[in-house]
């Protein structure tokens, strides 16, 4: 199977899955996933509902720890590795559930962001040096980019509470761009947006790659998005792999359409 | 554009001059009970108010301190200069022991362990008569020995200068954590834990930070307290202490630097004022917390903050239009 291979060549610069099992008791939510991405990439994770996604991201990302198998990112070892971890070594991600920082501007919520950007030692909170000084300014000014970037300038200083459902999605994703990720992981970013909004946010997702983030892993059910914007897709069903190629392979793949639309009445009985 | 610094630099400027413009021992004395609460309220939002857990448990380290600093100066002789530092220091290390375990729990959890290590510290205070003299106290916590020549009055004004000599650490302090990545980091810890963590912040980290600094600020506010009123004992670790500084920040407005302030004026002076009616004032604290929570739920300062951004936007000061850097509008 593609696994071995891959073990056998873990290309650099890249994030490496292999193996990953996780069970909730006698519930495998996620059944031996391998899959890698590369640099530059942007790779599409689908599946229908309850295929394990979203599992597969939070053993990604440390928030819950694989019952087997390994994560390597830049051929270093990081399974189960703790959540702001991952996030130093460059992986940060989006919630399906949004989660942003309800009472917080736009602005301050992507300030924050900025964390492991602005870190300082203990004794610098107190007593801030020039230097310090230099680095609020700097992620101030990124801040403000980033927000311009995924197209929220108008409501800078709004408060998170009051932006619609589109607009939150977008915010989520600023503040996990502000927190300079190499790898952006994105759990449905586009549910809530419409056709429109979807489209021009495949284009700031194309645009992100290689300016601000090397590769995008990418969770979404708006097939339109997913097979325009994705170089690779890699199709999930009952925690297992199911397919793996580009949009137009995996489209054409029986097994994908069956499991989307269901099989056939011959197959079935 | 920064209206929270130049608030607590008013405040802390007609603070500074009043000693000279008054004479009155007894006003002096409420000025002086105000700074002290004001430096309490300070730290315990530094935990309430900025990460967001509800601590019961803060006069733990009012009580180190001023056990601290009492003991100190009477067993081993040391200078006011030396044991107010000192008994801040003190109150740090036990806020380092009680946080780090407490800060792994989190909402009622976490309410009612600190509540019972403070219980606890009362306990022992009350029991261990060799080294706190028990239910009795330690007394005669001595006075700076240059207060011996000096009249009533400039000993009130000294003390005076020393309190807001301390609200002025604990601001400046508060005030550098809030407004720096670490503040920011406990903000986002206290509005989410998921998202905090996704962007590479540890909570427990900041927590501890926040924690820490607070029981600082207390330690010293209780080593203070100590020398001023020259009496230790068990009570300072009394539930009452607790209650006194829990109204202020609630109706000051949790979250914000001035609203500690703000409610430490407001409620020193309700507690002279009602001076005369015991029984009742409790009862009225309680109605008015209850009346704050319900209908004013980020105090006074919160309120005014609000009103202020309604005022703003009619006026159409757009958000838009303000400028990025600097914008510290919402004073996380």
């Amino acid at each position: 199977m593609t696994n071995s291979v891959v073990q056998e060549q873990p290309p650099g610069g890249a994030l490496q899955v292999s193996g990953l099992c996780k069970s909730f008791g006698g519930i495998h939510a996620v059944k031996d996933i391998s899959f890698s991405v590369k640099q530059g990439e942007i790779v599409g994770l689908i599946g229908p509902n309850g295929a394990g996604k979203t599992t597969c991201f939070n053993l990604i990302t440390g928030f819950y720890v694989p019952t087997a198998g390994t994560v390597h990112f830049d051929q270093q070892d990081v399974t189960g590795e703790k959540p702001y971890g991952m996030a130093r070594r460059g992986i940060v991600r989006s919630f399906q559930k949004t989660n942003i920082l309800k009472s917080l501007s736009v602005f301050e919520n992507v300030l924050t962001g900025h964390y492991i950007e602005a870190r300082q030692p203990v004794w610098k909170t107190f007593f801030p040096t020039a230097q310090v000084r230099r680095t609020e300014a700097n992620v101030r000014d990124s801040a403000a980019r980033i927000i311009h970037t995924i197209g929220l300038s108008r409501h800078m200083n709004t408060p998170a509470s009051q932006l619609s459902c589109g607009e939150l999605r977008l915010l989520e994703v600023a503040l996990a761009l502000a927190a300079k990720p190499r790898i952006l992981m994105l759990d449905e970013p586009a549910a809530g947006l419409n056709s429109h909004e979807a489209r021009l946010f495949g284009e700031v997702l194309r645009k992100l790659v290689g300016d601000l983030v090397e590769s995008i892993l990418i969770v979404e059910h708006n097939m339109g998005l997913i097979m325009s914007v994705s170089d690779r897709v890699v199709v999930m069903h009952f925690g297992e792999k199911l397919a793996e190629g580009t949009p137009a392979e995996v489209q054409k793949d029986t097994k994908v359409v069956e499991a989307y639309l269901g099989g056939s009445a011959k197959e079935k009985s | 554009m920064n209206i929270q610094r130049n608030c607590l630099a008013g405040f802390m400027l007609l603070a500074a001059v009043l000693p000279f413009l008054v004479s009155d021992q007894y006003i002096l004395h409420v000025a002086i009970i105000v700074m002290f609460y004001a430096v309490l309220a300070t730290s315990l939002n530094l935990v309430v108010g900025y990460v967001g857990e509800f601590s019961l448990g803060h006069t733990a380290f009012l009580g180190t301190g001023a056990y601290a600093a009492a003991l100190l100066s009477t067993q081993a002789g040391w200078p006011m200069w030396a044991t107010v530092p000192a008994a801040g220091l003190c109150a740090a290390v036990m806020g380092t022991f009680i946080g780090a375990i407490t800060l792994r729990l989190h909402g009622p959890f976490f309410v009612i362990i600190t509540l019972s290590f403070s219980e606890v510290l009362r306990l022992i205070a009350n029991n261990w008569v060799a080294v706190t003299k028990g239910p009795m106290g330690i007394a005669g916590v001595p006075q700076p020995a240059l207060l011996s020549g000096m009249s009533n009055l400039a000993g009130k004004h000294f003390y005076y200068g020393i309190a807001w000599g301390l609200l002025a650490v604990a601001l400046y302090l508060a005030y550098r954590f809030v407004n720096s990545n670490a503040g920011r980091a406990a903000v986002a810890i206290r509005e989410n834990r998921y998202v905090a963590q996704s962007i590479g912040i540890r909570p427990l980290h900041y927590s501890m930070m926040a924690l820490v600094l607070g029981a600082f600020l207390s330690g010293m506010a209780g080593g203070f307290y100590a020398h001023y009123i020259s009496f230790v004992g068990p009570e300072m670790f009394r539930f009452a202490f607790m209650v006194t500084m829990i109204t202020m920040v609630l109706i000051g407005g949790k979250g914000t630097l001035i609203g500690p302030l703000v409610g430490a004026l407001l409620v020193t002076f309700l507690e002279e004022y009602l001076r005369e009616a015991q029984e009742l004032r409790l009862s009225l604290f309680g109605l008015i917390v209850i009346a704050i929570v319900l209908f004013l739920p980020n105090g006074i300062m919160g309120f005014v903050t609000s009103r202020r951004e309604k005022y703003e936007k009619k006026n159409g000061t757009t958000p838009a239009s303000m400028p990025v850097s600097g914008t510290k509008r919402r004073s996380a």
